[in-house]
């Protein structure tokens, strides 16, 4: 892990500096290093890792889990995420309207999530059988092709109802940030170190995401359904399984969990509700699903954390050591080329689903 | 063609529909980008979603060598010269890219490719060498002189093209007389159309066959003998070569780019759109397909530069209709300008969408198919057949 996250490091330094390392630059390095090395220091990353992992399994779990069992990589995630946070940024601006305490703010932020859910899950059933469904018997890159036309569309309708109820003179949509609750604006004392609010929640939620979808899919009759379809879909249907109806039911999910992410991010002041966010969550998602071994939800969840960390770290020192503000999201995308060069099936894929 | 059309008595309907000359120049040299990515793409099967890569450093070439900051390229050399250069520094970059890429197929040779293009996208963006405001992009500062296309050395040759400062020529042959942009647009044009001879040209050889044998089953190709490996590199190579003249050709147009323009991600997703409409695997498809593209934008401008559908409904229908309300509050034109106006990405996504599902191989594809074979030799057939 440290390894690639250094040698994303060294290269991205020399080309962008032109210039043979010196004495003092040198010095600079190894002092950065102790401050880095320093247990304060180190915590404050690890956190931020965790959160930044937190992030990256929300928007990706729901992709890997399409690709297992259909094997559609879905270009649209990122707009049903970025539809998630709009949504998500609705319901709560509704309901919070005069005021309501943080623990009201809290329960109306799970049952919004809830509606999310439900809306992108039947969006993204209607689109499986609507459109996705015709495509099976076609070469991939036709699944690749629709889903990207899919996103055009989706995110210039978003564009136009946002635009006609006014919702964004700005970038980003300042109202649904506003009904954050505040105590997750402030930073908490964890045995003397502080930790953003916002950061513990991302990580709980995470961390809940994964368990549930881990629960459904080892510990439900639909997930070992669900687990037999994408190991061997023909014999699943010889027993007399309905893989079809599977197919609609994993792409709803999946379409759910994305906004269900979505929902999240519209909190995170990195992220934001705006109608770029389908490219900005997109990209992120497409690297963990990669780097995991598409379709493996171990793999993902394990990619998750390791991009997270490594983006954490890359931030940390791109901040405090060298300036280039691009740095930190261009470490992702080495992770990924390198991951494809080293282990094109990525961490936990099976040889097999790499050779297609 | 097109004074002829707009003068007609359809006029009005015209300069409403047709794209204005300024909107064919870049149609220009984008669909030669989309082609360079059909080309890889649709012949050999590999969905080379980082095309934009190439795109994106033909034009910082241009831009930086005539800034001067390319070393060993003069700020005066001859815009034809930087293009071919601009091509060579796309082939040496493509080499090392697919070296890595081509030990892998479908979506992971399709993500790879976008991971390496992301890596320079994000790279370009924060790199203060090319321009002070590296997230803005370069503009052309120190060569006073605008490009021209033509043969180096021969100056009566070559014309300037730009959006402002290119040549106009009065009285050729004591008849014809070009504007600035008419100019760009048959040079830009002629550039262009260099490119897809050249491009049609290598697909009808014998490489080209077995880009297209690769494309319709790698294994067998192989079977027969063929380093498919290094097929695919070179056709890659070639691919990344007309990829980075386009590249040039809107630099030197524009005079200036920004990543958003030529490394993003979405670059390489609207050579793909006009591939899919025009016709995926036929060369001269995603031209149309482009052109398509652009005459839907422009007729839903929201400026309505060149004709537009609410200029031509607003001298035609008059205020009384527009300001008509429909819904709450709604007028007609507000309607037009929410619904309609600015939001060309939805109708031909929408378009795309269904030319994916029902119309495969596109415009040109499918009309191929119907006529089986070249259009031209085609047509001749059937009228002979005709006659008898």
């Amino acid at each position: 892990m440290s390894g690639i996250a250094l040698a994303g490091a060294s290269a991205g330094a020399n080309s962008l500096a032109f210039a043979p390392a010196n004495p003092v630059v040198l010095a600079g390095f190894v002092d950065a290093l102790g401050q880095f090395l320093r247990p304060g220091n180190l915590a404050s990353v690890f956190v931020d890792g965790l959160s930044k992992a937190a992030i990256y399994v929300m928007i990706a779990g729901g992709l890997t889990l399409i690709f297992g069992l259909m094997g559609v990589l879905n270009f649209a995630h990122g707009s049903l995420t970025m539809i998630g946070a709009y949504l998500g940024g609705l319901l709560m601006v509704t309901a919070v309207g005069g005021g309501s305490g943080p623990v009201t703010r809290l329960l109306l932020f799970f049952v919004a999530l809830a509606a999310t859910f439900a809306v992108l899950a039947g969006l993204g059933g209607a689109m499986e059988v609507g459109l996705i469904r015709r495509l099976y018997d076609r070469p991939p890159i036709y699944q690749i092709l629709l889903t990207f036309g899919l996103t055009l569309i989706l995110d210039e309708l978003v564009r136009i109802v946002v635009l006609f109820y006014g919702l964004q003179p700005t970038s980003d949509w300042q109202a649904a940030l506003g009904t954050k609750p505040a105590f997750l604006s402030q930073s908490v004392e964890i045995g003397g170190l502080s930790v953003a609010g916002l950061d513990l929640f991302e990580i709980a939620l995470g961390a809940l995401t994964v368990a549930a979808l881990w629960a459904f899919l080892t510990r439900t009759r639909y997930g070992l359904i669900i687990r037999a379809g994408s190991e061997d879909a023909e014999m699943t249907e010889a027993l007399g399984i309905d893989v079809r109806r599977v197919f609609t039911v994993v792409f709803a999910l999946g379409a759910g969990v994305a906004g269900a992410a979505g929902m999240l991010l519209m909190w995170d002041p990195a992220w934001a509700a705006s109608v770029p966010l389908g490219a900005d969550t997109l990209l992120p998602a497409f690297v963990v699903v990669i780097v995991g071994g598409l379709g493996t939800f171990r793999g993902t969840v394990v990619a998750a954390l390791l991009v997270g960390m490594v983006d954490a770290v890359m931030t940390w020192w791109f901040v405090n050591e060298i300036e280039f503000a691009g740095l930190p999201e261009m470490t992702i995308f080495l992770i990924l080329v390198v991951m494809l060069i080293l282990r094109p099936q990525g961490l936990f894929g099976v040889e097999e689903v790499g050779g297609h | 063609m097109y004074s002829v059309l707009v003068t007609s008595p359809l006029g009005a309907e015209m300069t409403t529909v047709l794209p204005d000359v300024e909107t064919m120049i870049t149609v220009f040299y984008f669909a030669l980008f989309a082609m360079s990515f059909d080309f890889i793409s649709g012949y050999t099967g590999y969905l080379s979603f980082g095309h934009a890569a190439f795109y994106g450093t033909g034009a910082y070439f241009v831009v930086l060598a005539s800034n001067g900051k390319i070393p060993f390229v003069a700020v005066d050399t001859p815009f034809v010269v930087l293009l071919v250069l601009a091509g060579l520094a796309a082939v040496t970059l493509s080499l090392l890219i697919g070296a890595v890429s081509f030990r892998l197929t479908g979506v992971y040779f399709a993500m790879i490719t976008l991971g390496f293009s992301q890596v320079l996208y994000v790279f370009v963006r924060g790199w203060d060498y090319a321009a002070s405001n590296p997230r803005d992009g370069p503009a052309v500062l120190e060569r006073t002189e605008p490009f021209s296309v033509g043969v180096p050395g021969v100056d009566s040759l070559n014309l300037a093209i730009g959006q402002l400062s290119g040549d106009e020529i009065e009285g050729l042959f004591g008849l014809l007389n070009f504007s600035a942009t008419e100019v760009s647009y048959y040079m830009v044009g002629l550039v262009a159309l260099v490119c897809y001879f050249a491009m049609q040209r290598i697909i009808h050889s014998p490489f080209g066959k077995v880009m297209v044998a690769i494309r319709e089953n790698e294994e067998r190709a192989a079977a027969i003998g063929y380093d498919t490996f290094w097929y695919k590199l070179g056709a890659f190579a070639v691919s990344a070569f007309f990829a980075a003249v386009a590249g040039g050709l809107l630099a030197g147009f524009q005079r200036s780019v920004s990543p958003e323009n030529s490394f993003y991600f979405l670059v390489t997703g609207d050579a793909l759109l006009a591939a899919i409409i025009g016709g995926f695997g036929t060369l001269a498809g995603p031209l149309y397909g482009y052109l398509f593209d652009e005459t839907v934008t422009e007729f839903l401008s929201k400026t309505g530069e060149g004709g537009g559908l609410l200029p031509y409904l607003r001298s035609h229908l008059g205020e009384g209709t527009l300001s008509t309300e429909v819904y709450n509050g709604l007028t007609v034109q507000q309607g037009i300008d929410t619904f309609l106006n600015g939001h060309a990405a939805l109708y031909v996504g929408v378009v795309f969408v269904l030319f994916v599902l029902f119309v495969p191989n596109g415009l040109l594809g499918t009309v191929r198919d119907r006529l089986g074979g070249p259009v031209g030799k085609e047509i001749a057939e059937r009228l002979r057949s005709d006659e008898k």
